[in-house]
């Protein structure tokens, strides 16, 4: 099915418009990322980007922040304290997403972007609104394909189009590194569970974009459904069947919850103190949005799989690493309060 | 057509067993296997000692598909019961316990505390406050409509209301981050009981018997609202102060019920129904057959819900299911016959 | 003394009167018939009397008190109302609904007890009802749906009984049937007051007979020499003989 869609999507390209491949040595056995509809001006010339939806914003962020023209998804209170104040206070624009937009055309008009960028993974749908969008503006699309798993190229590939490909290479370097810890990982893999909603009974699914942190990490997904789909509920009575070894979250609601409802003790995760409540600002470690932001995630949890016994001292060393992550991808180096609230569960 | 004292006698006796092989097959059903022993072992051990729960069956049966069923109970008793007072008082059998708005009322108060990142005792108190405030509203609105039919204003401040509020559930649903909230949001409305724990139960039944304990003791002066209003009147009832009884006892177990299992549609509406075919429209012999219905048809789909599929359907769906074949199929039978 | 007496009633919906005053009172043993062209005030009248709707001005008063101040239980073991006979909604038992006449008897927080059952068995049977008490009040004859809601007034055991058309849209042996139970009723003590759309029946078995039109009460009078074809002539807006040709031909 994979095959099919890329081969698609490749025909899609090269008859809507011109593909556009970066000059790379290994283009030829790279996959096809980027879809293009309309022409990019010269990296030199892309002043105004507008990132479509959160996950764009955040790798539009990550890469080139003076180009950034405004958030798509809102960043108040705790989330934006983490971000420098030039990019704080940059208006939040909406998402474009076909139908589910939520900025209008003409104010995207009256920006004059340069170019439209939006990360996820693509599907004729998001295509054929993309196409729409470019016809109706004249301004260009750049579709980024890919999970997680991609984005040392995406990193390279959006930083060449955004003239940055020293700061592409450096970032696709930290992210190549974290996305190579899976192969130090340990055949017998422990079990992890992501807690999802107030109830924390929302989870991802084995293979879904939402657990994508725990199989890169070298976790296995507690979840033990073959049935294919993103997010679903379970029950406690599956959980205590399933056993997981390890829970995550970004809920504060639900690790309260974990530590104070009765039914809850019974799992081993929780009995062992296995419970771990991870940053949500100023991008989830795990999930929201869905973009480069879960490599500092992937980072941790496989440190935590590796090593699951140690706890207070590496509350310490993990506050510095995570503030290297920051420094490099977010431009700011927090100071350890920023995880106040977090530090300790970590 | 109404029932010989024996034949009362039967349809309560068949009733409560009905409760009790559903309460006990939910008992036995669920994703952690256990033998029939087992479960009835565990059951059985607080006879000897205390609950046991250091063995998982105990665990299973006792804090997980004990406070569940109980729940499944409470509130499929809930929602009948407030559906059946609810139609008796609009004089119409298409009317459920939403027809004031209680439920997108609650739906926007969960929506917002999602939104807002709070946490589940949030969630389930603002859901709840959020039903109250919806019915309150409509309440004071028909208020002020004064030169109509009182039920029909009712009923339209009640549309009129649960769109306005169902306005602001979708507006929620759009500022939500959608690979996070979004599908909190949707999984709330959907209705589930897969959290229920004792602490929601305690929450949740001293409300529902606070709005039990008024329909009870106005059991018979209920039926008389299916009469004209002046009609009641002059046959010695406070129309508009029975009414409003029975709004606020009705909107309290609804937006109890709401609050601890998300939206869950169909049973106020069915359920009341089937009821009346069984038990007649006499509302001190309907309620209770109602509510011993309602508790029942909800602890099946529950069931159904958590052992179908490898993951936890929405209940509101099941009831959906289960609740509109079965209808159907009631109706096309009792029309053949009548 | 009369049971229920109206003292300078003006009659009308939301602050706006209806016509003129009303000056009327029903006393023990009689039957008094309301006669009127439609939208003349009758059922308005009859609302306001009940109690359901406040006077634009002046008074209704039972037992010397004014209906305001009555207690709607109190009220309802004095007054009864006959609705038309309507279908309802909810198939409850004819038993059942002359239940509902006990209600203003009943404890507060109470439901019928067997001796309820009894009065209202016993009041269907006065009616010649009795074998209708566990058929579906839905599923019975418009006459016999009148009968039960007559048992159902007379349950509740009142001094008068307030009727709204009692014959309307009933054939003519039920017609007779109703009017004969009236009859009956007056002779046991009971007053009634009927709305009519038939002056043949107000003829039939009123004592007094009032003439109502555009909110006003036109005449009051014994039953004989209230009704003329003049009288009927002026309140119904036609011609004399018509009026007197219907009559000469009907009786």
């Amino acid at each position: 099915m994979g095959m099919n869609r890329r081969h698609f999507l490749g025909l899609m390209g090269a008859l809507t418009a011109t593909p556009l491949l970066p000059a790379r040595a290994d283009a030829a056995e790279s996959k096809q990322l980027l879809h293009l509809f309309g022409d990019l001006p010269p990296p030199s010339q892309v002043q105004r980007v507008l990132a479509a939806g959160a996950p764009a914003g955040v790798l539009v962020y990550t890469l080139a922040p003076e180009t950034l023209l405004g958030w798509p998804m809102s960043m108040q209170g705790e989330k934006s304290r983490v971000v420098p104040e030039a990019y704080r206070n940059l208006p939040y624009l909406g998402r474009l997403a076909g139908r589910g937009s939520t900025m209008p055309l003409e104010k995207l008009l009256a920006l004059k972007p340069d170019v439209i960028i939006d990360v996820g993974t693509v599907d004729d749908t998001y295509l054929s609104a993309a196409k729409r969008v470019h016809q109706q503006t004249g301004i260009p699309y750049l579709l980024v394909d890919g999970s997680l798993e991609d984005s040392p190229q995406q990193l390279q590939d959006v930083g060449q189009l955004l003239g940055v490909p020293d700061r592409a290479a450096k970032l696709a370097t930290y992210a190549e590194k974290t996305l190579g810890v899976i192969d130090t990982m340990p055949a017998n893999r422990p079990s992890v569970y992501l807690a999802r909603g107030p109830k924390g009974l929302e989870t991802g699914l084995p293979g879904s974009i939402n657990t994508e942190v725990i199989a890169l990490a070298g976790g296995r997904n507690a979840v033990q459904v073959e049935s294919g789909g993103n997010l679903a509920q379970v029950s406690l009575e599956q959980l205590l069947h399933w056993q997981p070894d390890m829970i995550v979250t970004q809920s504060a609601g639900f690790f309260e919850l974990a530590q104070s409802a009765a039914a809850w003790q019974h799992l081993p995760a929780i009995k062992n103190r296995q419970c771990y409540l991870l940053p949500e600002a100023p991008f989830g470690w795990l999930d929201g949005p869905p973009s480069v932001n879960r490599l500092v995630g992937i980072n941790w949890l496989a440190n935590k799989l590796q090593n699951p016994g140690s706890r207070r001292s590496d509350t310490k060393l993990w506050a510095d690493k995570a503030a290297d992550f920051y420094q490099l991808f977010y431009g700011t180096r927090p100071g350890i309060d920023i995880f106040a609230g977090q530090t300790v569960r970590l | 057509m109404r029932m010989k004292p024996a034949d009362r006698r039967f349809h309560w006796s068949f009733l409560i067993l009905f409760l009790m092989v559903v309460v006990i097959a939910a008992l036995a059903i669920g994703q952690y296997t256990l033998a029939p022993s087992a479960v009835l072992k565990a059951l059985l051990a607080p006879a000897i000692a205390l609950p046991d729960t250091s063995s998982d069956a105990g665990i299973v049966i006792w804090n997980l598909r004990l406070p569940r069923i109980a729940a499944g109970l409470l509130v499929g008793a809930a929602l009948a019961a407030a559906g059946t007072a609810y139609q008796g008082m609009f004089r119409n059998p298409l009317v459920s316990p939403d027809i004031l708005g209680v439920s997108a009322g609650a739906g926007l108060g969960a929506s917002l505390a999602i939104l807002l990142g709070l946490s589940l005792p949030f969630v389930q108190g603002l859901a709840f406050a959020g039903g109250l405030i919806a019915v309150g509203t409509v309440y004071w609105v028909s208020g002020l409509v004064r030169r109509h039919d009182p039920i029909l204003v009712l009923v339209l401040s009640g549309v009129a209301v649960g769109t306005l509020f169902g306005a602001g559930i979708s507006l929620i649903k759009v500022l939500a981050d959608p690979s996070v909230q979004l599908p909190s949001i949707t999984f709330w409305l959907l209705g589930g009981l897969n959290g229920a724990s004792r602490e929601d139960l305690m929450l949740a039944l001293p409300l529902v018997l606070a709005g039990l304990v008024p329909m009870i003791l106005l059991r018979w002066h209920v039926n008389l609202l299916a009469l004209a209003d002046e009609e009641a009147a002059a046959l010695g009832v406070d129309v508009h102060k029975l009414r409003r009884i029975l709004i606020v006892a009705a909107t309290l177990m609804t937006a109890a019920a709401v609050s601890i299992a998300g939206i869950v549609g169909w049973v106020g509406l069915v359920i009341p129904h089937v009821a009346r075919l069984i038990a007649g429209s006499e509302f001190s012999r309907l309620l209770p057959t109602s509510i011993l219905l309602g508790a029942g048809f909800l602890v099946i789909a529950d069931t159904l819900a958590r052992s179908v599929a490898s993951i936890e359907l929405p209940l509101g769906i099941l009831t959906a299911l289960v609740g509109a074949p079965a209808f159907i199929w009631l109706l096309a039978r009792t029309g053949r016959s009548g | 003394m009369s049971i229920l007496q109206t003292r300078d009633l003006a009659i009308g919906y939301h602050g706006q009167a209806l016509g003129t005053v009303i000056n009327l009172a029903i006393h023990p043993g009689e039957v008094v018939s309301l006669l009127g062209p439609n939208g003349s005030g009758k059922t308005t009248l009859f609302r306001t009397l009940l109690g359901v709707l406040p006077p634009v001005s002046g008074q209704v008063l039972a037992g010397g008190r004014s209906l305001q101040q009555w207690p709607q239980r109190k009220l309802a073991n004095l007054l009864g109302y006959v609705p038309q006979a309507h279908t309802g909604l909810f198939a409850f038992t004819v038993e059942d609904v002359v239940l509902m006449g006990r209600t203003a008897r009943l404890k507060r927080f109470g439901a019928p007890s067997a001796r309820d059952r009894h009065i209202a068995q016993a009041m269907l049977e006065r009616m010649g009802a009795g074998h209708l008490a566990k058929r579906r009040f839905t599923e019975i004859s418009g006459g016999q749906r009148q009968l039960a809601l007559i048992a159902r007034a007379l349950a509740q055991e009142v001094s008068l009984l307030i009727m709204d058309e009692p014959t309307a849209s009933l054939d003519f042996g039920n017609q007779l049937k109703t009017l004969d139970a009236i009859e009956q009723l007056r002779n046991e003590g009971l007053s009634v007051l009927i709305s009519t759309h038939q002056p043949e029946h107000a003829l039939t078995i009123s004592d007094r007979i009032a003439l109502i039109r555009d909110g006003e009460l036109k005449a009051i009078g014994p039953a004989q020499e209230t009704v003329t074809p003049a009288s009927l002539a002026t309140l119904y807006d036609v011609a004399e003989h018509m009026v007197a040709g219907c009559f000469s031909n009907a009786f």
